[in-house]
C-alpha cells in the first residue's frame, strides 16, 4: 500500500504555510487524552434513553409511559407536550422548520424520536425505555423519490420554509405536495439541439441511501446556567446552533453558549441541528444537565446521505461535441428536510457536469418520503451526480467509438468559458486533473487485460463543485504579551486538520513557529460567528478570515512600534514591544478579521448567475480493477485520485484528505447500503452495514494535488475535504465496462450485480427461485 | 443492557448444576463476545449468567498427541490455538483459517465452547472442524456424552444440547495424511461475515481422491456436509473435471437461502465455484492448481 | 437492580479495586472509575476497536467484555504507552506518518499494533493488514497506517541492533 502524493508546491516564505505540519493534537490523540464530548461528566447529569417510532407514518393515538416512569432509578418520561412546556413550537430545520423535537403527534419514519426517558443511569434509561408503549393508527406510506414527487401519499401537511432563504419562499404553506425544492436551470434550447444532433443518449442512474457513521456517536448535553443555557455537543455549527436555539426559545444569543471539542468524525453528519433541540429543551425542563448521546445504531435513524435517481439525457454532434443535455434529479430527503433543500439546489446546478455545453437544461426536486432524513455527506450531493454524468459521458464515448479520455478533453470546461449557470470559469484546473489523471494511470500506455477467470479493466471520471454561497467567516488573532498566539475561530476540527492549516496561516503572517499557536476550541460565548464547518468552506473561507485577522495583529503591532517611536523594520521581539509600551507584561493585541465572498443568487425562474460560487473544487479518479468472471468480485487494484486544491497550506495533512475522500466513497461505492424493509433499516450497525476495513482498500493508492492556484484564497489555497469523492464511483463502474464490458447503473456495485450483468450479457440471466 | 445476576463457580459440575434447565434467561458465559452481542441489541436478557471462567485450569488447556490429534477443553480460547505450533502443524487449515476468523481481539477471548455452542451459522470454525471429522463432549446434570460434530448442529442457532447441557471438551482426530482447505467468501468487505464458507477434507492416495468431506456454511441453515459432491469424488482421479462434478453437484444439492448478503440463485453460483476452489486450495500440493 | 461488587485488578501497573455490577463493561468502569477515556465505545459489536485495551496481554475489546471479568488481571490502556510525555516509538510513528484524522480510532490502533510487533517484529504488509482488519478507521487513513506500522516495525528493529552492537 502506498501513498504519494507529488512535492511540488511551494513553502511560503515564512516556512510556515506549504510544511507538513503534525497535527497540532497529535499527542492528544495518540495516548487517549483528546477530549471529546463523548467523554463529558457533569455533575448530577442525567441520561437519556429515547424511545422511537416502530412505524414509518401514523398518527400517534397513545403514548403509556406509566410503567417506565415507575422504574425505580427514572427520573422522567417526556413527550413533546412537556417539551412545548418549554418551547411552545418544537420545530427546527435549517431550511423548513419540518421537524419536531419529539414526535407531535405524528410520525414520518421508523426510529423518530417519540419520547424520551430520563436516569441518572443510562441502564436504567435504557430498561425502562423498553416499557414505554405506543399506539399507532398506521398511514400509508411511501418510500421511493420519484413515486413520492407524484404521490398523494403526503409527508407532510403543509410545507415550513424557515424564511432565511428567498429561494424556498414561494412554497410557504403549500399542501398536498412531497417536493420540498424544484430548482430548475435553463440555457439555450436544449430540445432544439436535442433535434439537431448526430446521436442522442439517455440513461437512468441511481444511488442509495447512507449512513456517515462517524465513529463518535452524536452527542449533545444541555446544562442550565444561571444566565441562560450552555449546550456542549459534537457538532460542525456550533454558531448555527446557537442562532437555531435562540430561534426556538425566544430568547436574545447571548443567554446560549455552545461548545465543541474536536470531534470524532463529522462528515456532514453532525451539521445545522440535530440533537441540541432535545438536549437543551430536556435540560430546561429537568433543571440538570441532560445527556442525550446515540449509538452507532441510532445514528442512522438520524441522518443520511440522499438517494437519487438521476435521468441524464444528451445531444452529440457529428464530431463529438455534446451540444445539448437534460438533466432530471430526484432527491430522496426522507421525512424531515433537513438541508436537503441545498443540497438539492447548490449542487444541483451543477448535475451536466464539468463540460462547455451550450444548451442545457436541469430539473432538481427533492422529495419528501417516509424514510430516516438525508442531508449532507462529504459532497453534498455531488458524488451522486458525479456517479450519473460521468458514468453518461463513458457510455456515450463508447457509443460513438472515441476514447473516454479524449471524449472528455473535447468537451472539457476551461477557465474563462461560462458554466451551465452563465458563470464564467476562473481558477478551475479541469484539463489539468483530467491530464493529469490520464497521465498517472498511463491511459495511453498499453495494459494488462487479463486472461481466463480475471480480466482487467481501466476506469476515468471527473467531477466538480460550487462552494456553498453566500456565508460570513469570522476570526480573531490574539497576541498576548509574551509575544504568544493565540487563534479564536469556531471552525471545528473533525479530523481534516483545520486547527493545524489555520494556526499555519496565522504563523506564516506573523512569522512564529506555527507549534506554537494556540487554536481555541469554537465556544460561542469566546469565538466568533462562522456559518458552519461544512462543504470544504472553511480554508477558504475561515483561512481568509484568519489571514485577515491576522494581518490586522501585524498592522497593529507596526503602529504600536511606530508609536514606540521605533524605526520600520526594527525587529525587536514582540514581548519587548509590549514591556515598551505597559511598562511590564501586560496588554494584547487584537486583530480581526471577518469574510464574505461576493455571490448573486440563481434567477428563480431559469436558475441563471453569472457568480454562482466564489471557488470550484475539481477531483478526478482512475482505477485499475480486475473482475472474477465466475462470481462477480470487482478487485480495485490501483486507485489515482487527482485534485485541484488550489495551493496546499499542509500538503501531508491535503495527502491524507484525499485518499480519505476515496477511501469513503469507495464504500458507498462497493458495499454501504441501508437496507429498508417497510421503511425499517434493518441493517443499522456496523457489523450488517459494511464499510471499508483496511483489508477492502486499493493495495495501491495514488494521491496528487495537481499545480494551481486559488487567487481569491489564502495562500491560493482552497477546499479539499471532499474532491476526493467525486470520481471514486463511476470510474470504478467505467472500468467494469472496459474489463467485461457490462455496465452498472445502481450503487452499490455489489458482486451480484456485477455477475448478474454478464448473466444477461451473455443471454444467461440468472434465473430466480 | 439490562441488570443481571452473575455467578462464577469454581467447578464446571457446579456450573452445571447451577443452570436452570427449565429457565431459557439462565444461560452459561465463557469468553461472552457472542452473548455480550445479543445481551447489547436486547435479543437476550439474562436474569442470570454462569460464567465458567474460574472453573477447573484443565477445561483451558489442549494437548496435541504424537500423532496429531487434539483434544481441548470448551474453555481453550481461539487465540491459544492459533498461536500453538503443535495446532498449526497437525491441522494447516486451522492456521490458514484463524486469521480470516473475526478478528485477533474476539480470538484472544472467544473459546471453543462457546464458538461451537453458539450455532450461528456464518462463523468460520464450525465448518472446519465438521471437515476435520471434529467430536465435541457434552456434559450435563446426567453426565457426559460425545458428539459428533456433523451431529451438533440442528439448525439456525440450534444444536443437538440438551437444556441444561454445555459443551466442555473438544476432540479433533489425527488427519493422517489428509488434505483440508477452508474458503470463506465475503461479497460486501473482508470484514463481513461471509456470503458462503466452504472446508473441504480429502484422503488421497497417489493420483486418486479416497474419501471427501465438503461442508458448506453461511449460505445454508446450518453447517452441512454435500454427501452428493463427496460422492462424487470419491475415487476419482484429482483434477478440474471431479472438482467441477463436485461443484456442481453442491449446488444442486446446497439449500441456499437469499440474504443481504447475495440472492439465493446468486449463492448457489459461489458455492460451485467455490468448491472447486476450495478443492484446489486443499490439493494444490498435489499439482492441482 | 444487580448487587454491586469490588474487583481488583492492575490497572497501568498499579494495583485498583473497583465498584462494579455485573452488566458493567470494561469501557464503562475505566471511563466512569478511572477517568480513562481512551478506551471508547463506538460500533459497540467489537469490530471497530475503539474501545481495545489489553488483558494480560492480550488485546480484547472493552465494549463485549464484562468488567467482572477484570478480577485479578492486568489491564494496560493506551495511557500507559507514553512515559513522562514521551510517546511510545508506535505514538510517534503515527504521528510522524499522520497516521490518523479524527483520532476516535487511533488508541485502538496503536494498541494493537504494539501486541503485533511484540508478536511480530518485522511483519510484512499482509499480515499487518490482517492483524488490524478487526478496527476500522472512518476517515479512511489506513494507507498511513500500514506506514506508520513500518516506521515503528523499522524504528523498534534498529533500536534492537543498537542494544545487540
Amino acid at each position: 500500500m502506498s501513498v504519494t502524493l507529488l512535492k511540488t508546491h511551494p513553502l511560503m516564505p515564512n516556512g510556515q504555510v506549504g510544511r507538513d505540519v503534525p497535527r497540532l493534537e497529535s499527542m492528544a490523540k495518540v495516548t487517549g487524552r483528546e477530549d471529546y464530548t463523548h467523554n463529558l461528566r457533569l455533575p448530577g447529569m442525567l441520561h437519556a434513553k429515547i424511545v422511537r417510532s416502530t412505524v414509518a407514518h401514523g398518527r400517534i393515538l397513545s403514548i403509556h409511559t406509566e410503567e417506565a416512569a415507575a422504574v425505580p432509578g427514572v427520573h422522567s418520561v417526556v413527550t413533546c407536550a412537556d417539551i412545548r412546556t418549554i418551547i411552545p413550537e418544537p420545530y427546527f430545520g435549517p431550511a423548513f422548520h419540518d421537524q419536531p423535537i419529539l414526535a407531535d403527534g405524528k410520525v414520518r419514519y421508523v426510529g423518530e424520536a417519540v419520547c424520551v426517558v430520563l436516569s441518572h443511569d443510562p441502564h436504567i434509561a435504557d430498561a425502562a425505555a423498553q416499557l414505554v408503549l405506543v399506539d399507532y393508527e398506521e398511514l400509508p406510506a411511501v418510500y421511493d423519490e420519484v413515486e413520492a414527487a407524484t404521490s398523494n401519499v403526503y409527508v407532510h401537511e403543509t410545507l415550513k420554509p424557515a424564511g432565511t432563504f428567498p429561494d424556498l419562499k414561494h412554497l410557504e404553506g403549500k399542501r398536498d405536495t412531497n417536493v420540498a425544492l424544484d430548482y430548475r436551470l435553463i440555457r439555450g434550447d436544449a430540445e432544439a439541439a436535442f433535434a439537431q444532433a448526430a446521436h442522442v443518449f439517455e440513461h437512468d442512474f441511481t444511488t442509495q441511501q447512507v449512513m456517515h457513521t462517524p465513529f463518535e456517536p452524536m452527542i449533545s448535553v444541555g446544562e442550565p446556567t444561571s444566565t441562560g443555557l450552555t449546550i456542549y455537543t459534537a457538532s460542525q455549527s456550533p454558531s448555527f446552533v446557537r442562532i437555531e436555539m435562540a430561534r426556538l426559545l425566544k430568547w436574545p444569543e447571548n443567554r446560549i453558549r455552545v461548545k465543541t471539542s474536536h470531534l470524532g468524525g463529522g462528515f456532514g453528519a453532525k451539521l445545522y441541528i440535530k440533537l441540541e433541540a432535545l438536549a437543551a429543551a430536556l435540560a430546561l425542563y429537568t433543571g440538570r444537565p441532560v445527556r442525550v448521546a446515540l449509538t452507532m445504531e441510532e445514528q442512522f435513524y438520524t441522518i443520511t446521505k440522499h438517494a437519487t435517481t438521476f435521468r441524464i439525457k444528451s445531444g452529440v454532434d457529428t464530431d463529438g461535441k455534446v451540444i445539448a443535455r437534460r438533466c432530471d434529479v430526484w432527491w430522496n430527503g426522507g421525512a424531515y428536510a433537513d438541508i436537503g433543500p441545498r443540497v438539492t439546489q447548490k449542487s444541483g446546478f451543477t448535475a451536466a457536469g464539468p463540460y462547455d455545453i451550450d444548451n442545457v437544461y436541469l430539473e432538481s426536486v427533492a422529495v419528501y418520503t417516509n424514510r430516516p432524513p438525508a442531508g449532507a455527506l462529504r459532497g453534498f450531493g455531488i458524488p451522486q451526480l458525479v456517479w450519473a454524468y460521468e458514468s453518461h459521458t463513458d457510455l456515450i464515448a463508447r457509443g460513438i467509438g472515441m476514447d473516454p479520455v479524449e471524449f472528455r478533453r473535447k468537451n472539457i470546461l476551461r477557465d474563462g468559458r461560462p458554466h451551465a449557470t452563465g458563470t464564467v470559469m476562473k481558477d478551475a484546473a479541469i484539463p489539468e486533473v483530467l491530464e493529469r489523471t490520464a497521465e498517472r494511470i498511463g491511459w495511453d500506455k498499453a495494459f494488462d487485460r487479463g486472461t481466463g477467470t480475471i480480466r482487467r479493466g481501466r476506469g476515468i471520471a471527473i467531477g466538480f463543485k460550487a462552494s456553498i454561497s453566500p456565508t460570513t467567516s469570522v476570526a480573531i488573532v490574539n497576541v498576548s504579551a509574551d509575544g504568544s498566539v493565540t487563534l479564536y475561530s469556531s471552525t471545528v476540527d473533525m479530523g481534516q486538520g483545520s486547527d493545524t492549516a489555520m494556526a499555519q496561516i496565522v504563523a506564516e503572517v506573523l512569522n512564529v513557529p506555527t507549534e506554537g499557536v494556540c487554536v481555541v476550541r469554537p465556544d460561542t460565548d469566546v469565538t466568533p460567528y462562522d456559518m458552519a464547518t461544512l462543504g470544504s468552506r472553511s480554508t477558504f473561507h475561515m483561512g481568509n478570515a484568519v489571514r485577515l485577522a491576522a494581518e490586522d495583529a501585524k498592522k497593529k503591532l507596526d503602529d504600536l512600534a511606530a508609536e514606540l517611536g521605533l524605526p520600520e523594520r526594527s525587529n525587536i521581539p514582540v514581548d519587548q514591544l509590549f514591556k515598551k509600551r505597559y511598562g511590564m507584561q501586560a496588554g494584547n493585541v487584537i486583530g480581526i478579521g471577518s469574510f464574505i465572498p461576493t455571490y448573486k443568487s440563481p434567477d428563480h425562474d431559469t436558475g441563471l448567475s453569472d457568480n454562482v460560487t466564489p471557488f470550484w473544487m475539481i477531483g478526478a479518479t482512475a482505477v485499475e480493477i480486475e473482475v472474477d468472471t465466475e462470481t462477480g468480485h470487482v478487485t480495485v487494484t490501483r486507485m489515482v485520485n487527482v485534485c485541484d486544491v488550489g495551493t496546499p497550506l499542509n500538503p501531508k495533512v491535503v495527502e491524507t484528505q484525499i485518499s480519505g475522500a476515496a477511501v469513503m466513497q469507495y464504500g458507498f461505492t462497493m458495499s454501504e447500503k441501508m437496507e429498508l424493509d417497510a421503511g425499517q433499516v434493518t441493517n443499522a450497525s456496523l457489523a450488517d452495514y459494511k464499510i471499508p476495513s483496511i483489508l477492502d482498500i486499493p493495495p495501491l493508492m495514488e494521491s496528487e494535488a495537481v499545480v494551481a492556484t486559488q487567487h481569491s484564497g489564502p495562500f491560493g489555497a482552497k477546499g479539499v475535504g471532499e474532491s476526493a469523492t467525486f470520481g471514486v464511483s463511476p470510474a470504478i463502474a467505467n472500468a467494469i465496462e472496459d474489463a467485461v464490458g457490462v455496465r452498472i447503473t445502481s450503487l452499490p456495485i455489489t458482486p451480484e450485480a456485477v455477475y448478474r450483468a454478464m448473466r444477461a450479457a451473455a443471454n444467461q440471466p440468472l434465473e430466480d427461485f | 443492557m439490562i441488570p443481571f445476576q452473575l455467578a462464577e463457580p469454581a467447578s464446571f459440575a457446579e456450573a452445571v448444576r447451577l443452570i436452570d434447565p427449565e429457565d431459557p434467561t439462565c444461560r452459561a458465559v465463557s469468553g461472552g463476545t457472542a452473548m455480550m452481542l445479543m445481551m447489547k441489541s436486547g435479543v437476550f436478557q439474562p436474569s442470570k449468567l454462569v460464567s465458567l471462567r474460574k472453573v477447573e485450569p484443565e477445561y483451558a488447556a489442549f494437548t496435541v498427541s504424537s500423532d496429531g490429534a487434539l483434544q481441548a477443553g470448551a474453555l481453550v480460547r481461539l487465540g491459544q490455538l492459533e498461536r500453538s505450533e503443535a495446532v498449526r502443524a497437525a491441522f494447516p487449515v486451522l492456521a490458514d483459517t484463524f486469521p480470516v476468523l473475526s478478528n485477533v481481539r474476539v480470538r484472544n477471548v472467544a473459546t471453543v465452547g462457546g464458538n461451537l455452542a453458539h450455532a450461528d451459522p456464518h462463523m468460520d470454525l464450525p465448518p472446519v472442524l465438521m471437515a476435520l471429522g471434529a467430536h465435541i463432549t457434552a456434559t450435563g446434570p446426567s453426565g457426559s456424552r460425545t458428539i459428533a460434530l456433523t451431529e451438533l448442529f440442528r439448525g439456525y442457532y440450534e444444536t443437538a444440547l440438551e437444556p441444561g447441557e454445555l459443551i466442555s471438551g473438544l476432540s479433533v482426530p489425527a488427519q493422517a495424511g489428509r488434505r483440508s482447505a477452508y474458503v470463506k467468501c465475503t461479497t460486501r468487505s473482508a470484514h463481513d461475515w461471509p456470503a458462503l464458507g466452504v472446508a473441504v477434507s480429502l484422503a488421497v492416495t497417489g493420483g486418486t481422491i479416497q474419501d471427501a468431506r465438503i461442508v458448506l456454511s453461511a449460505a445454508v441453515e446450518t453447517p452441512t456436509r454435500m454427501t452428493d459432491a463427496e460422492a462424487a469424488l470419491k475415487g476419482a482421479p484429482i483434477g478440474e473435471e471431479a472438482f467441477r462434478a463436485a461443484g456442481e453437484a453442491a449446488a444442486k444439492a446446497a439449500e441456499v437461502t437469499s440474504d443481504v448478503r447475495g440472492s439465493a440463485p446468486y449463492k448457489t453460483q459461489l458455492v460451485r465455484v467455490n468448491v472447486v476452489r476450495a478443492l484446489r486450495k486443499a490439493l494444490a500440493a498435489e499439482g492441482a492448481v | 437492580m444487580a448487587d454491586l461488587s469490588t474487583i481488583s485488578f492492575t490497572l497501568n501497573g498499579r494495583p485498583v479495586t473497583a465498584r462494579i455490577a455485573p452488566h458493567h463493561t470494561v469501557v464503562e468502569v475505566l471511563q466512569n472509575e478511572f477517568g480513562l477515556f481512551g478506551a471508547r465505545e463506538s460500533c459497540g459489536q467489537g469490530l471497530c476497536g475503539c474501545c481495545t485495551v489489553r488483558v494480560d496481554g492480550d488485546p480484547v475489546s472493552g465494549c463485549l467484555f464484562l468488567a467482572a471479568f477484570l478480577e485479578g488481571t492486568r489491564v494496560d490502556t493506551v495511557e500507559s504507552l507514553a512515559r513522562g510525555g514521551v510517546p511510545s516509538v508506535v505514538q510517534q510513528a503515527f504521528i510522524e506518518a499522520g497516521a490518523f484524522q479524527c483520532g476516535f480510532c487511533t488508541p485502538g490502533f496503536i494498541m494493537m499494533t504494539e501486541r503485533l510487533l511484540e508478536e511480530h517484529p518485522d511483519p510484512d504488509e499482509d499480515l499487518i493488514r490482517h492483524y488490524l482488519s478487526g478496527n476500522l478507521c472512518r476517515c479512511g487513513t489506513y494507507p498511513e497506517i500500514v506506514a506508520a506500522v513500518q516506521l515503528a516495525a523499522r524504528r523498534k528493529s534498529e533500536a534492537r541492533l543498537d542494544k545487540a552492537s
